[in-house]
């Protein structure tokens, strides 16, 4: 047992932080009327591949780095903290999903790209937010030893700067994974007004969109990408919750009323204290979900369904609190206090509510209990 | 990083529960004569064991069917006997630790009063110095067990002509010494006596039972409150021993209570809450084994694992209906372990409002990660600098 992260750990996580302090700016979505197409989507994402950060958990023989996802949560956290807005997110769903569902032949394929800087997306969700798994949002049929998709998805995160996108579609009764590129002929792709403009957000319409089918797809692929991509939020929202809780905390030591800085008194020392309580908490249980999923332990499911509902819903409450604490400053679009509130606000909706995480949960441990 | 626990085929876990079976229904002397009834302090009184072994000894006791012995005679193994270790002389350690380790003689802490007791620092009982010993006056309340211990740690002022804080000392006090009249108090559960009032009339002190200084009564009783509240991070019912969210959800699957809707998803809020402070539990023997001071984690478990016991409780009521609100009927089950006073959810329940107000409440533990966590600024107490002689009010006038 032990919980203490290893030197090469904190060396990843310093130098990370390093490159986010000196590189990302959240200045220019900072004038009213900013979108996401201010928010210097594309500008971080040279320098994330050549850090190498986009093939950071892909297996060595595909041309990763092979690391954990220890290893990767110190990154997470590190773009999580900063809102650092990149393709990063899309594309790991897109290397998890081509990694679980692509065949051998089909990962030595794409995967080693990544450190070239492909980028993906992962298209799931329906028009109406659900990941249920049998919908027929997408219906894929057989062309040749190709496919043909027609359909609608929707909440594709990072749709519209990927290479190439991985879809599920029904399939004789089956929902199964395939590749589109982005480029083929029928692919629309529109970015969706998302509150959180730090993240790209789309909805991906396909008219007999030419695909490759991922051979190894089966009803285990989606399950296994959610976990880590599970973690991936909590891990965002962990280091969220320090970011608005270490901001807070300065705030309330300068701001000065009724004589005295805020932060002397107690209705505002009591919520800090507490947010502070949650932080600690929010990552160990994202360190533990890293673990478990390194791991492969029996209960990695359960640990990253439940980081990603304790962090997220976590993270609503501090960066609502976050916003009390500046008063009505913190309520201007000109302060940044509405990036992390709208961040934390849709890392808890992106997936799938807290609640139904929290369902998720109960029904683990009912089968283990079973 | 690591987090498997020790398994059933750890070595030491095999020559721990191998003495068990050659032991069968050992007495805590035997156990202490193990050196395991405080495994972590130094031999003689221990046996320097790390964390995981620690957890180990502590897991193969409960295995034996025994209560833990830190919750038998949790002042005296947990909070205020390691300050004997540190700060106590070579005769108290050989006459107060042997008897504490073998849970012969139980400890009690007399700190606070009915002036307050959050704000320690304000304390009104009074030792002075006559001769080969002191002169204790006072009146302590909120005390556990000491209607059976045998010793008193006591925090009383010897020196009123400084301010609050630092006229302090700490005694380790016979519990039978004339003067002492212990009353128990009948606390809203009605159950059992936890708490008491004890009133000190003219108790005679040897001068050799004060710890440490004159004067290093507040250091002494903060480290001492600290070492308590990072024991009381652990996922248990109240003040993270009993049952935990486990057991709980244990317990509403198996009845069949999860089921109910408006029950499930609170149920799996606390089973999250629990696991986190079984993590930050983890943390804090991580950091032991490391050398790593103390963190966060202590108070930090303390101020979430106190309301967490709370929701617990709570769950289990709401789970049990109209039923529950019968006095003692324990409708959830429990796996078979000894938790001491807290082996029901009914106890537990109606004990729990207690847990957000021993050991300092649960306001002033936020402001205590407030400020020296988060190091906003310290609130303003009026009667921190001056002396307590000078204080207006009931203060000086007891004092004196």
């Amino acid at each position: 047992m032990n919980f203490a992260l290893s030197e090469d750990h904190e060396f990843l996580r310093d130098s990370a932080a390093k490159f986010v302090d000196e590189r990302v700016d959240l200045s220019p979505l900072l004038r009213p009327g900013a979108d996401v197409s201010a928010a210097g989507y594309d500008q971080l994402w040279d320098k994330i591949v050549e850090l190498g950060w986009s093939a950071i958990a892909v297996p060595e023989v595909y041309g990763g780095l092979g690391m954990s996802y220890i290893d990767l949560v110190m990154i997470i956290g590190e773009t999580g903290r900063t809102l650092a807005p990149s393709p990063l997110f899309g594309t790991l769903a897109g290397a998890w999903a081509i990694e679980k569902a692509g065949s051998e032949a089909q990962k030595m394929a794409y995967l080693p790209k990544l450190a070239e800087g492909l980028k993906l997306a992962l298209a799931v969700a329906d028009e109406s937010g659900s990941y249920d798994n049998m919908a027929t949002d997408v219906a894929a049929t057989k062309a040749g030893d190709r496919y043909r998709l027609s359909g609608t998805k929707s909440f594709v995160v990072d749709a519209a700067s990927a290479d190439k996108i991985i879809v599920s579609a029904l399939v004789e009764g089956r929902k199964d994974f395939f590749l589109v590129d982005a480029e083929t002929a029928g692919v629309e792709i529109e970015v969706l007004p998302w509150r959180d403009i730090t993240r790209q957000v789309c909805k991906l319409v396909l008219k007999e969109v030419e695909a490759e089918r991922l051979e190894q797809s089966s009803d285990q692929v989606w399950p296994w990408v959610r976990d880590r991509l599970y973690l991936v939020l909590a891990a965002e929202s962990a280091s969220g919750i320090r970011a608005v809780l270490d901001d807070a905390v300065s705030y309330a030591k300068q701001r000065i009323a009724f004589g005295r800085p805020i932060g002397a008194f107690q209705a505002i020392k009591h919520q800090l204290a507490n947010i502070a309580g949650a932080a600690e908490g929010a990552n160990a249980m994202v360190q533990y979900a890293a673990w478990a999923l390194s791991e492969g332990d029996s209960r990695s499911s359960l640990a990253a369904a439940m980081a990603q509902s304790y962090a997220s819903d976590q993270y609503k409450e501090a960066s609502h609190r976050n916003i009390q604490v500046y008063g009505a400053i913190g309520f201007t679009w000109e302060m940044k206090n509405h990036l992390y509130y709208k961040r934390a606000r849709c890392n808890a909706e992106l997936l799938g509510s807290p609640a139904s995480q929290r369902e998720q949960v109960v029904r683990f441990l009912e089968q283990e209990a079973a | 990083m690591d987090f498997n626990l020790p398994g059933e085929d750890d070595p030491r876990r095999v020559k721990v529960r191998s003495w068990f079976e050659k032991n069968p229904n050992p007495t805590y002397a035997q156990l202490a004569a193990q050196g395991w009834t405080a495994s972590n302090w130094p031999e003689p009184w221990g046996v320097s064991a790390d964390a995981e072994m620690q957890w180990i000894i502590d897991e193969e006791i409960q295995r034996a069917g025994l209560e833990l012995p830190y919750t038998i005679n949790a002042i005296g193994l947990n909070q205020c006997g390691q300050s004997l270790l540190t700060h106590g002389t070579e005769a108290q350690r050989q006459k107060f630790l042997p008897p504490a380790l073998a849970c012969e003689e139980i400890w009690c802490m007399l700190f606070s009063e009915p002036s307050g007791g959050s704000d320690l620092g304000g304390l009104r009982t009074t030792a002075k110095l006559e001769g080969d010993h002191y002169i204790v006056n006072g009146h302590k309340i909120w005390t556990s067990v000491a209607d059976h211990a045998s010793v008193g740690v006591l925090v009383a002022r010897t020196d009123t002509s400084k301010p609050k804080h630092t006229g302090l000392s700490m005694f380790l006090i016979d519990m039978h010494s004339p003067g002492i009249t212990v009353n128990p108090i009948i606390d809203l559960t009605g159950n059992k006596n936890e708490y008491n009032e004890v009133f000190l009339d003219n108790v005679k002190v040897p001068a050799d039972a004060l710890l440490g200084r004159e004067g290093d009564g507040w250091k002494l009783a903060i480290e001492q409150l600290q070492t308590e509240r990072v024991g009381m991070t652990k996922p248990g019912v109240v003040w993270g021993m009993g049952p935990t969210a486990r057991d709980l959800m244990d317990g509403l699957i198996k009845t069949g209570r999860i089921s109910d809707p408006l029950l499930r998803d609170d149920a799996a809020k606390t089973y999250i809450e629990g696991e986190i402070l079984r993590l930050l539990t983890y943390r804090n023997m991580s950091n032991r084994m490391n050398g790593k001071p103390a963190g966060f984690e202590g108070s930090a478990g303390k101020m979430l694992s106190s309301p967490h016991g709370q929701r617990m409780a709570d769950i289990a009521k709401r789970s049990q209906g109209a039923a529950g609100m019968i006095r003692d009927p324990d409708v959830l089950p429990l796996p078979d372990k000894k938790w001491g006073m807290f082996s029901d959810w009914d106890y537990a329940y109606w004990f729990s409002p207690a847990n957000t107000l021993g050991v300092g409440t649960q306001e002033v533990l936020l402001n205590v990660v407030a400020e020296r966590v988060l190091g906003l600024p310290r609130d303003i107490d009026p009667t921190a600098k001056i002396p307590f002689s000078e204080l207006s009010g009931g203060r000086a006038k007891a004092a004196e």
